[in-house]
């Protein structure tokens, strides 16, 4: 936790954010039994916001104390003169922010390196030892938390810390013809080490599971190509949600030219469908990616983007939300200390439904059920790909075989005018990070939804 | 020695003195300067400053690291301890250590002063000239950057390599717009000594402008056949780049999964595919002088067809019991063809021209999908109309393979040297 405050800091000149963020990290892999990592990394810093005209000069320094911080605001106030002094006048100063006071509570993260390795020896001696039929393993551990204080030349104060723990685990197998066939699974989720590791048995069901799938997925077939009618998991849903849709409704894509910008108000997707992206809690849960105050010092508030097939609004900044006169959302969010906020998705959504899976499997002939991803891409036409890493056939209502990767693609808002079935249940994943110029742990989620989508395959 | 330098040693004292038996420090101090264009302004100037530290100790053949930005010896001193700390509870692993080649060299490059005005005249000049001459162009965002930093490493067995380098960097990423249709993203980017030229005649930057003005319409791909694919100079670098990770890299070597294993001096593609890994060449200024502790060389990849070398760290070799590589692989070099790219275009019977390749990270066998962006249809030999919605499939090694000509003009982003690359047999498919 950080020593000292920044609450009291009065020392602005302009229209000034000063932010002290400490990011956190450990790292451990084991391959096959090897420990190939073994690392802790800290990265702390402060930086200053100045805008001037409609300019900004930011700076940024490893050191915290008060000469650094006085050096990094002159030197802040000087790249927005710089701007300003050779660049005409790009609007005028920005409203004033809201005064808002937020503390977030710090979670010491405790456990020594030494028990994860050891968790992560026993979580490897579990499969090696059950499983010697694998021909590769890889066990890891890795942690991120990122501890934020901000203080605005406005009266705002926030103090957030968000820390996130996940186990993974990446299994091979050699099909007959001699080549590697892998699935990778993902553990954890919001909160420090100890909040979501406590026993290595409590995973092993889950590493069964794994291996079932990899085994299925190595006797699998290959996609047949083409334009199928298929189910999407709730880990696709919130890939969709995020990658196909949330980015080009970033109001900095829009000024640019994104495919959603003329669409506002109109018909985008299919009345059954609503995608926000929430701010901090969804039905009194507190969700993977919490932000309160954004990085401007913006309370953040949720975006509803789209609600029952109509494109309702975009996700902003100050600047965006004053060009469109929209209420500002608090989506400016940076990942290091060095880094300059981004108008960038929180936690991403697809809302539920009433469907059961059960019968949404029950009414396709011919299609599949895609269940993993590895990666996802989306760009400013809306036109998006998702890798599929886990997925089974549909035929004649029925599982059948498991297939091997591929991927899948179409354009956003043509795939969310076919969904016609979303399942009633919601899943959140927060593995995720988001990669905009800066990486960002991102929280994303949905229910499961039938629509038609472009496969890739032979 | 400077500061950096006296940083490293002193960090390697500190581990020594909590139990280390070896160690090894990299430690760094730089800064970033940063011109930002987004949301239809030039809105940012950014100046990031920062130090870093990284620390490997070894304790017999146990390994522990430990990085942070600070150069405060309290700081330090912690960090040591946690790296040693982290050592002793580690596995015995024979093949840690510290590179055996004892060096002490220093390497120089580049200016280690941002010249900003000339950096914000280039990107303003940038944008009266896209006005000019691509008016449809939008920019969603662009940088130029200038980084510097003095940095050395540094082992308790006597070696010291140091590097001061500064170097300027340029990317836009834009579409096209006309009404209320879009273009995909496109985007390129360069490494520069000096800002001493347009930023629009970097790399190929016109070529990607020019082919966004033409793909703001594009036309849905229709049906599935087996055609063949010319990939433009970038898209065939990132071809590459999975190929080095899928089977010529550490991971998959050490676990025995890259179906190159046991490919060394064999065929493994085209005979015309001369491929290299060439950091220390003087063509490209993003190159680098130090591999894992070792000063780098150029290596051959591909030679004919055939493959030379895998990219081994010096850990990956002594795990597999093979030679430790001269490069850390990327910085691409390869050779050029004797057709031009007119020339190879107009061969193609049915067939796409690539220019980026959205997919999924291929599998450990190499096969892959996805979609093919910033593409044009060609038909009997000409280019008929920018597509959307294609998808191609096919397998990294059997693409090597399946290489049927290499364009005789190749483009120097700084940070390698491409040509376009025709590959047959293919599927692409639409709705």
């Amino acid at each position: 936790m950080f020593q000292g405050s920044l609450e009291s800091f009065s020392s602005f000149f302009a229209d000034t954010e000063l932010r002290r963020q400490c990011n956190r990290t450990r790292r451990i892999g084991l391959m096959n039994g090897d420990v190939i990592s073994n690392a802790t990394s800290e990265a702390s810093g402060i930086n200053a916001r100045v805008f001037r005209a409609g300019r900004c000069g930011f700076a940024s320094s490893p050191e915290t104390d008060i000469s650094a911080v006085e050096r990094i605001l002159k030197q802040a106030s000087d790249n927005a003169a710089f701007l300003a002094d050779r660049l005409p006048d790009a609007g005028g100063n920005l409203a004033p922010r809201a005064p808002v006071t937020h503390r977030g509570i710090w979670v010491p993260d405790r456990v020594p390196q030494r028990e994860i390795l050891e968790f992560l020896q026993q979580i490897d001696d579990y499969i090696a030892t059950r499983y010697p039929q694998l021909a590769a393993r890889y066990v890891g551990c890795s942690c991120l938390s990122l501890e934020k204080e901000l203080r605005t030349n406005d009266g705002v104060y926030s103090y957030s810390f968000m820390p996130r723990s996940n186990i993974s685990v990446s299994l091979t197998a050699m099909t007959k013809e001699g080549t590697p066939v892998d699935r990778y699974e993902i553990f954890g989720g919001a909160g420090v080490y100890a909040e979501n590791f406590s026993d290595p048995a409590l995973l092993y069901p889950r590493i069964d599971a794994v291996v079932e799938e990899l085994m299925q997925k190595r006797d699998g077939v290959f996609a047949d190509a083409g334009r199928k009618t298929c189910i999407i998991a709730p880990e696709l849903a919130g890939m969709l949600a995020h990658e196909a849709v949330g980015h080009t409704a970033e109001a900095d894509f829009v000024i640019s030219g994104s495919v959603a910008g003329p669409y506002r108000g109109k018909e985008v997707a299919s009345s059954i469908v609503t995608l926000t992206d929430f701010a901090n809690t969804y039905n009194g849960q507190t969700l993977p990616t919490p932000i309160y105050v954004d990085d401007e010092g913006v309370e953040a508030k949720d975006a509803v983007l789209i609600d029952h097939g109509i494109l309702t609004g975009w996700m902003h900044n100050r600047s965006s939300a004053d060009r469109y006169g929209d209420p500002r959302t608090g989506n400016a969010l940076a990942f290091g200390f060095a880094d300059e906020p981004l108008i960038r998705m929180r936690n991403t959504a697809i809302l539920p439904g009433t469907d059961r899976l059960e019968d949404m499997i029950a009414s396709i002939d011919d299609g599949y059920y895609f269940t993993a991803t590895g990666n996802g891409q989306a760009d400013a036409t809306g036109e998006f790909m998702f890798g599929i890493t886990m997925g089974y056939e549909i035929k004649n209502g029925k599982l059948g075989q498991a297939i091997r990767d591929t991927t899948v693609s179409g354009v956003a808002f043509d795939l969310l005018k076919t969904v016609d079935m979303i399942s009633d249940q919601m899943v959140w994943l927060n593995a995720g990070m988001c990669g905009k110029k800066q990486p960002f742990p991102v929280g994303m989620g949905g229910p499961h939804i039938r629509c038609k989508i472009n496969v890739g395959g032979k | 020695m400077n500061r950096v330098e006296q940083i490293a040693r002193q960090c390697l004292e500190y581990m020594l003195a909590e139990g280390a038996t070896d160690g090894a420090c990299n430690a760094s101090s730089g800064a970033k300067t940063e011109f930002y264009y987004e949301s239809g302004e030039l809105g940012l100037l950014r100046t990031v400053n920062n130090v870093s530290v990284s620390l490997k100790a070894l304790v017999g053949t146990k390994k522990g690291t430990e990085s942070l930005n600070s150069f405060s010896p309290e700081d330090l001193k912690r960090a040591a301890k946690e790296a040693v700390e982290a050592a002793k509870i580690s596995k015995e692993d024979p093949a840690e250590g510290l590179p055996e080649e004892i060096s002490v060299k220093r390497f120089e490059f580049g200016s280690l002063v941002p010249d900003r005005e000339t950096m914000l005249l280039r990107l303003r000049e940038f944008f009266d000239q896209l006005k000019a001459e691509y008016p449809s162009i939008s920019v969603d965002t662009a940088s130029i950057d200038h980084s510097a930093s003095e940095s050395v490493y540094c082992t308790t067995n006597g070696i010291c390599l140091s590097v001061s380098k500064g170097l300027y960097s340029f990317s836009p990423m834009f579409m096209a717009r006309e009404g209320e249709k879009t273009s995909s993203f496109n985007y390129y980017g360069a490494v520069f000594v000096a800002p001493d030229m347009p930023m629009l005649d970097l790399a190929d930057g016109r070529r990607a402008l020019e082919d966004s003005v033409r793909q703001v319409d594009p036309v849905p791909m229709e049906g599935k056949f087996t055609g063949e694919v010319i990939f433009t100079p970038g898209c065939f670098g990132s071809l590459l780049g999975s190929v080095e990770g899928n089977f010529l890299s550490d991971g998959v070597l050490i676990d025995g999964t890259s179906i190159w294993k046991d490919k060394l001096n064999a065929p493994v593609a085209a005979p015309c595919l001369r491929w290299s890994s060439r950091p220390r060449s003087e063509e490209i200024p993003g190159g680098y002088f130090m591999a894992g502790g070792y000063e780098a060389q150029n290596m051959e990849l591909i030679t004919d067809g055939v493959l030379k070398n895998f990219v081994l760290s010096r850990y990956g070799a002594k795990k597999t019991g093979r030679e430790r590589s001269a490069s850390a692989g990327g910085c691409y070099f390869v050779d050029g063809g004797d057709r031009s790219l007119q020339e190879m275009i107009s061969t193609v019977k049915h067939g796409l021209l690539v220019a980026r390749f959205s997919g999924g990270e291929p599998s450990g066998d190499g096969t892959m999908s996805g979609v093919a962006k910033n593409s044009f249809e060609i038909r009997d030999g000409k280019i008929v109309h920018a597509v959307s919605e294609a998808m191609i499939s096919g397998n990294l090694a059997e693409m090597l393979k399946d290489i049927t000509e290499i364009s005789s003009e190749r483009v120097n982003d700084g940070t390698s040297v491409l040509p376009w690359v025709k590959i047959k047999n293919i599927v692409i498919s639409g709705q």
